[in-house]
Parts: structure tokens; sequence; C-alpha cells
């Protein structure tokens, strides 16, 4: 019996036995990878504990930006790459041309790219066979004392923490005392499995084995990715490498609308990070909108799936703020701060140098849209670095850009731009000094804090006169003349006024129409509720994202 | 028979009655009132359930005022207007000093039904002239002529103390030229009262419906006001009190009835679709014709909403009333009225709003300025 478990991009977690040739039975553990950039760092981790990479790639679609970055996030991890071509059957699929830029694009050579159908199950033999023929088994002796490494967890509410593992060395059994060995705890194990693709119990995994379980841990913060799992009474000398935590990288504010909601939030949030160690937060004041919390994200894509979970798991009626990627400070003083919230930038005469962190960002598009995308990165800040044209009519374009200017559309742009075919991935480089400036905002004389951004010195007259434009569509007219501002400092750099209302007044109110009116006073009462007053001003929520949309 | 002394304070105990008669020829194009229309042969038998509805009192009231509004109650003949008319007076009797309106349309009242009128009472109409333009009262649906409005007033003079005239602005294509020469044939006819209703796209009306199609546009905001404006302007200089949001009165000749509703006082109200504000519990008469006759010719209770108000809710809304009048609101009377300190509900509101010049405060009364009226369902709706 022989055992080999590489590790496919995307299915889900699975291990299953399968029949090889001349009767030998192979097992094959699978681990299921996010296509996402949000969420690289979970690819790594699976990575690294495989012994190869299934790569695949959509016949009809082409390579994706996402596969040439896991392809060498799996070069990088030593994996044997088996790379497929998916969806043959479909009539739209151009297999010669993706297979060419496939060779173009992460090197491996046309005889070595497997045709298949997923879907009518062509070519999964050849699949399998190529699997146990090409990639390594796994290395590990099951008579070590137990190491497996931790790849990712999750959070059930009947059964506590589900902790999945790769086995290294040893083997892990049911009822097994283990120790988690970086916090130095010591648990049971309660339930063991394997994934076949669904959950399935068994006694005992082996090294190289890839599989679950739990121990009645109680909240996954306990449970570090990474981590190595050992036999209590027989412990291994070595922990294993880990990885290293995900950074957030976006953060924005989130405020109840209500305050008295401010505790409920906090539960809220306390429970999504029950299941998600990389969403952060912790309480922060804003003038303009009271106590709330700032978050931190791995990225936009995060951002939403944390907001959606929040809408869904709870009534509360939240302002969340414009995203802002962590800028770093130096001060004259020679310290360096992280800056997470335009609130905490220091006078500009504290002020030795401001950094924002750059990417190297890659594109893959057809090639007619180059010229546009060129366009849209220099509008950005991008700095050109390469283009290499995967085939003629297909390229991959690099840039070094500011994170803060990917985030916000820059996605949504690339899709315009390209017609839906084009797709982006980055990786972060690191900080570079660059000319910022904090760009505020001031309603009515009145500085709001949230609305404070911080921007390119070069692009702040435009932002600032194009974030006013947005807010005074957002902002319903008032019984007064609405002044707003944007500032760098003390100097006011745009301007623009909401006209007062002028008439607003219903000619009839007698005895029936009293009720009516009452409850109508009674709703819109309800709709300003909604949103948070500034001085005497009422701004809507979608105002506090004005700042986002200030590209168009 | 009670007299007014030995009742509880007008807020809680009525001395205004409604009275309701939903009859109409057909339906305006903005109205969105309790009306019947083409249900004539239902008039006798209406005129028999609002009979039983009234005879529910047990025994007559003393009230001081009595308003017939529609509808269109001079759509009755003079023998129906008698019978209605003979049944109001029975339950409903008029105080030394009372005020009686009825609703007239130019176009359906004539001198027989004047003489009914004048004999059972009636101290004033209130005719529905909304316009002398006849493009204006097509767009309206209105369907009398312009003529009839100047015909109608001197039968009603012959006989009856009182005239006001209803004017409509801010129809759609109507110029400030047009607005202005109404105005001044209204105040050539030399009515009492006049009230100017700003037109309002009420929803499910006809126009409303027009508007939705693009069919008719709606005056901009700049120039409803300047409609507005202009009204105010012409009536005062021709010696009128704007003592509400849309009323104006020689001195002396305000609607004491219609002034018990922005005073927030109680009540009777008597009809299909009527409302009623008895002891803080505000009713509503269904709006349906067959549900009304059945009910109330069955002796059974015609209301189909009733609600009654916290205190504070009541005080709100009778600050809310209140401002709508030119006096505003008076601390001590708000006081007395409501059990509630007018500065402690909203204190800083008021002060805010004093100070963008769209209130004024004399200490004794919290009033709307000029700017302040053009505004004043925002403003109340702040101060709420």
């Amino acid at each position: 019996m022989g055992e080999k478990p590489p590790s496919p991009l995307p299915l889900s977690p699975g291990g299953r036995g399968v029949g090889g040739e001349g009767g030998q039975c192979y097992e094959l553990n699978l681990i299921d990878t996010p296509g996402h950039v949000d969420f690289n760092y979970e690819v790594s981790r699976s990575l690294a504990a495989c012994e190869g990479a299934i790569l695949l790639v959509d016949a009809s679609q082409g390579v994706q930006a996402q596969t040439v970055a896991n392809a060498y996030l799996a070069m990088e991890n030593d994996l044997t790459i088996v790379p497929v071509l998916n969806k043959i059957d479909m009539p739209i699929a151009r297999p010669d041309e993706v297979i060419a830029e496939m060779e173009h694009a992460v090197g491996v050579s046309a005889a070595e790219v497997l045709r298949v159908s997923a879907k009518s199950g062509l070519g999964i033999d050849e699949l399998f066979k190529a699997i146990i023929e090409r990639i390594p088994p796994p290395p590990g002796d099951p008579m070590a004392p137990l190491t497996a490494l931790v790849y990712n967890s999750h959070f059930d509410t009947f059964k506590g923490v589900v902790v999945y593992v790769r086995v290294m060395d040893g083997v892990l059994r049911k009822g097994q005392r283990i120790r988690l060995m970086r916090g130095a705890t010591e648990h049971e194990v309660a339930e063991l499995g394997q994934f076949r693709p669904a959950p399935t119990a068994c006694n005992v995994l082996s090294a190289g084995q890839v599989g679950y379980f739990m121990a009645q841990i109680k909240t996954i913060a306990d449970v570090h990715i990474g981590d190595t799992v050992t036999d209590a009474a027989n412990p291994t000398d070595t922990p294993l490498t880990g990885y290293k935590e995900p950074k957030p990288m976006v953060y924005s504010g989130l405020y109840p609308v209500e305050n008295k909601d401010f505790e409920e939030l906090r539960e809220s949030l306390a429970k999504l990070r029950l299941n998600d160690s990389s969403f952060v937060f912790q309480p922060e004041v804003s003038e303009g909108l009271g106590f709330g919390f700032r978050c931190g994200f791995l990225g936009m894509l995060h951002r939403e799936i944390i907001q959606q979970r929040l809408e869904r798991d709870s009534e509360l009626e939240l302002v969340q703020t414009a995203p802002n990627v962590t800028y770093e400070v130096l001060t004259r003083k020679g310290e360096i701060l992280a800056i997470d919230n335009p609130q905490k930038v220091p006078e500009a005469g504290q002020i030795e140098e401001f950094r924002e962190p750059i990417v190297r960002i890659s594109f893959l598009l057809p090639a007619a849209n180059i010229g546009d995308l060129m366009q849209l990165c220099s509008e950005r800040r991008g700095i050109y670095v390469r283009t290499e044209y995967l085939s003629p009519t297909r390229a991959i374009l690099v840039y070094e850009m500011p994170l803060a200017e990917v985030i916000y559309d820059l996605y949504d742009k690339l899709k315009s731009v390209t017609h839906g075919y084009g797709t982006m991935d980055y990786e972060f480089l690191g900080y570079r000094p660059a000319d910022l400036v904090r760009l505020d905002v001031l309603v009515h004389h009145k500085r709001v804090d949230a609305l404070s951004t911080i921007v390119h010195r070069a692009t702040a007259d435009r932002r600032g006169r194009r974030l006013l434009k947005k807010l005074r569509e957002e902002i319903d007219r008032h019984l007064f003349e609405v002044i707003l501002q944007a500032a760098i400092g003390s100097r006011i750099i745009a301007r623009e006024s909401i006209a007062p209302m002028k008439k607003n007044v219903t000619a009839k109110c007698y005895g029936g129409d009293i009720t009516r009116k009452r409850k109508l006073w009674a709703k819109q009462a309800a709709g300003k509720k909604r949103m948070k007053q500034v001085g005497q001003v009422d701004i809507p929520q979608e105002a506090f994202l004005a700042v986002l949309e200030t590209d168009q | 028979m009670r007299s007014s002394s030995d009742r509880p304070p007008a807020w809680l105990w009525p001395r205004a009655a409604y009275v309701h008669v939903p009859f109409c020829a057909h339906r305006c194009s903005y109205c969105d009132f309790a009306i019947a229309v083409g249900q004539d042969h239902l008039i006798e038998l209406y005129l028999d359930a609002l009979s039983a509805e009234l005879a529910t009192l047990g025994t007559p009231e003393p009230v001081q005022t009595i308003f017939l509004g529609g509808g269109t109650p001079t759509y009755l003949s003079a023998a129906q207007l008698a019978r209605l008319l003979g049944d109001v007076t029975r339950w409903l009797s008029a105080e030394p000093g009372h005020e009686f309106t009825v609703e007239a349309n130019p176009g359906t009242l004539d001198a027989d039904k004047v003489v009914v009128l004048a004999s059972h009472g009636v101290t004033r109409v209130s005719l529905g002239a909304q316009s002398f333009h006849p493009h204006l009262l097509r767009a309206l649906e209105r369907d009398h002529a312009p003529q009839d409005v100047s015909r109608a007033v001197e039968i009603v003079r012959k006989r009856i103390g009182q005239i006001s005239l209803d004017l409509i602005f801010g129809v759609p294509e109507q110029t400030e030229g047009e607005w202005q020469d109404d105005l001044e044939r209204a105040l050539g006819l030399g009515p009492d009262h006049v009230s100017t209703y700003g037109l309002t796209y009420e929803k499910g009306t006809p126009l409303w419906k027009r508007r939705g199609r693009g069919e008719v546009v709606a005056l901009g905001e700049e120039q409803e006001l300047a409609l507005y404006a202009r009204g105010i302007d012409t009536l005062e200089a021709a010696g009128f009190e704007h003592y509400e949001i849309s009323n104006f009165a020689l001195p002396g000749r305000r609607s004491r009835h219609n002034q018990v509703y922005w005073a927030n006082e109680a009540y009777f109200g008597f009809g299909m679709g009527a409302a009623r504000y008895l002891n803080g519990r505000r009713e509503l008469n269904t709006r349906s014709l067959k549900g009304y006759l059945q009910r109330a010719l069955a002796g059974e209770s015609t209301t189909f909403q009733s609600e009654e108000l916290s205190p504070e809710e009541r005080a709100r809304e009778t600050m809310a009333l209140q401002l709508r009048r030119k006096e505003g609101i008076g601390r001590a009377a708000f006081r007395a009225q409501t059990g509630y300190d007018l500065d402690a509900l909203a204190g800083p509101a008021i002060a805010r709003h004093v100070e963008l010049g769209l209130l004024g405060d004399d200490g004794g009364h919290v009033f709307l300025t000029r700017r302040g009226k053009y505004v004043a369902d925002a403003l109340i709706e702040r101060l709420l």
C-alpha cells in the first residue's frame, strides 16, 4: 500500500482511496484552496502541507492571474506541478491556445498538460495515473513521535473548533492526549476523520495523511494555523516551521448608528472572529460617529464577506467608513508609527517621512486592452515593470503600485477595461516613501473625522473636489445652506454648498389629515435616525463611503 | 341640555362637529377624499344612516361650530339638503353666536338650496372656486365654469353672511400672471375669507398617475414658492390676515371651526370617512359607502380606525398643529392644554430655528416667520 498526498487546486477538501494499476491501492489526500488574492495566505498554508499541486486551468477562460501566482507559490514550495486543462468538452474551449499560454506563463511543457472534463469524466483516469506517477509519496515516519501541521480550522457551533491537519510523522489516534506546541495546551482527541470528500470519521491518521480532529477546543484563537500538533506523552523535539501570520492590509471604521448598540456590535464582531482569526478589531472613538471599532481585513473581498456576515447575523444599523491601507510614518524623533486610521497621522511638522505599502501587481489580459490598462495604471501612480506575451492575443502586464490605489476599485476598473476578460493578482513588496497628506472634510465648518482620507499630494485637489461633489449628492437639503469644504491642514482646497430647502409645506391640515401627517412625521423621523448627525447636519451612511467612489 | 361651562375643556370634549356628505358628480383629478361618484341612488339611504349615527349621541350636543363638508354637500337636492340639515341641527344644537359652514360647489348651488341653508342656521359658505381660468379648471377636472363663481357668490350673499373662496395654485403650466389674476378676481368678489391651497399630488389620484406617466409636469419648487409668496403678498395687501399656512381672513372672519383642528382641540365627526377626536382618542369612520350604510343602519359602530396617543405624543402633535397658526404656540396655553413645558419638549430645537430666522419667539409665543412658513413641514419634523 503506497500513499501519495498531493494537493490540487480547487475542489472541496478531501482524501479518497482509488484502485491503481495492477491492483495496487493508493490513497490520495487532497486539500482545496481558494482562488482570490485576499486569501493567498491560505493557499500558501495548504501548499506547505503538500507534495504536489494540480494546476487547473479552464480551457475556455485560459490562464488567469491567480493561476500564475499560485503556480509560482507551488514552485517556491518545491511542489511537483501537474498541469491540467479542464472543461475541454465545452464548445468554446480553445485547448491548444490555452496550453500555449500555460507554457509561456508558468513554464510547463505542453506534453505534461492533461486534458480533462471533470463534468463528463473525460481524462480523469489519466489524471489519477499522472498524480500517482509524478507526485512523490509523502516522506514521514509513522514510528516517529507525532508531528502534524495545522493548516486550517473552523468553528462548529456544536462541536467547537475543528482542526485541519497534515500528519508529517507518527500517528494521530482517537482518544490520544495531544499538545498544541505554540500555546502548550493539551487536549484529548474526541473525534478524528478524513475528507472523503465529506468528513468521515476514522480512528487513526498516519504520517502522510490529511484529515481533521476535534478535541473540545472552545475558541479558534487557541488554535494557531501553522502550529504543530504532537503527542503529549511522547512529544517531538522539533516543531514545524509554521506560517507567517497574515496581516490585515485594509482597515475601516465600523460604527453603530445608535451609540447604545456598541456592546452588541462588539459581541457580533467577536463572534465573527471566532471563525476568522485574520479579521481583527479594536474600539475607537470618532468625534463625528461616536464609539465604534477599527476593523482590519486581508483585503476588500474579505471586508465585504465580513460585512455581509454582520448584516446577516445581526440587525444592527451600521455606518462604515471608507477603507484605508496601513501607512507608516517616520517621525522627526526617529519613531516609526503604523497608521491604520487617518486620524493617527501626526502634525505635518513631526513627519520625517510618510510611507505607503507598495504591491507588485500582475494583470493577465487581452493584448488589445494593454493601452487602456496602462493608462489606468499610470493614473494610479503605477510604475511599469514589464509585459510578457503569452500568445499574440494575451499578455501579462506587471506594475508596482501603491496598495491604496489597488484596493478601492481597480479590480472593477480592470473588468470594465477588459470586458471581463482581465484578471489580476498582487503581492506585497514593502513600504516606500511618498508625498502623502491627510485630506479632511468639513461639513458646515466642522471637521468630520470619519471622512478624512490619506491621499497623494498630487491628486489631493482633484480628489477633494470629487469627494465634495459626491457628498453633495448624498446629503439631503437642510433648512439652511450646508457648506462642504475639503482641506489639507488649514488650507481649504475645495468648497461646495447644498442650497437650503425652499418650499416644504403641505397645504391642507384638517381633522382627517392629522393622523396621516403624524405617521408621516414618525416615518421621516425614523429615516433621520438612521443618519449620523454632525453639528446640525444629517449625514446618511452612504456619504461615509463617498470617498470610495471619487474616480468616476 | 348641558351648557358649555359644565363640560370638560375644549381639547377633551368637542364644541365643534364635522359632518360629511360624500356624493359628487365626478372625481376631480387631484381628489383623494372619501367621496362617492355614481351612487346617487344611495343618497336617501345615506341620509338615513347619517341620522342614525347622529342619534347615537343620545341627547343633543351643544356646539359652537358645525362644518358640513364633502364630497359636495350642494350636490344634494334642496329637499335632501333640508332633510340633512334638519337631522344635523336636531342633534347638534348651535349655541348663540355659532358658526355653521357648508362647502359648496359653484356649479351645483342654486337659490333654492341657499334658502334651505339659511333657514337652518348656516352662517358661512365655502365655495370651491379653485381658479378663474378655464384651462386650469380643466386640468383640475372641475366641472364648473368661471362665471358660476360670481353667480354663486351673488345668491349666497343675499341670505348668508360669510363667504370663503378656495383657490388652488401650483397647477401644471400655471403662470404667476394667471395666479395673480385668480387672486384679484377672487378679491373682486368681496370674500370674507380665502384659502389658497398648493396643489398636492396625492398618491393614486388621476393627476398623480398622469404625472407618473409624464403627461403633466409638476411645477418646480422655486415656481411653487413664488406662487405661494405672491398669494400671501396679494391677500395681505388686501387686508387679509394670513392666520394659517393656507388660510386668510378679514379681521373677525377666520374659520372658527378649522381653528379647532389647528389648536388640536376636540371635535365630533359624522358620516362616511369622517374623523373625530374625543377625550384624546382619534377615530376615523369607514371610507366605504356600503360599509358605512350597513353599519350605521344596523346601529353598529361606524368606526374603522381608533387610536389613543400617550400624553407626550399628544403634546408633540399639539405643537406641530399649533405651529401652523399665525399666533403659533402660546407657552402658557400649551402647558395648560398638554401638561408639558414647550421648552422642555423642544427648547434647543426652537432656539436653533429662531437663530436660522425660521421661527419667531416673543417669550409668550413661538411662531413661524415668513420663511418658516415656506418650509413648515420640514421645520415641524425637526421640532418633534
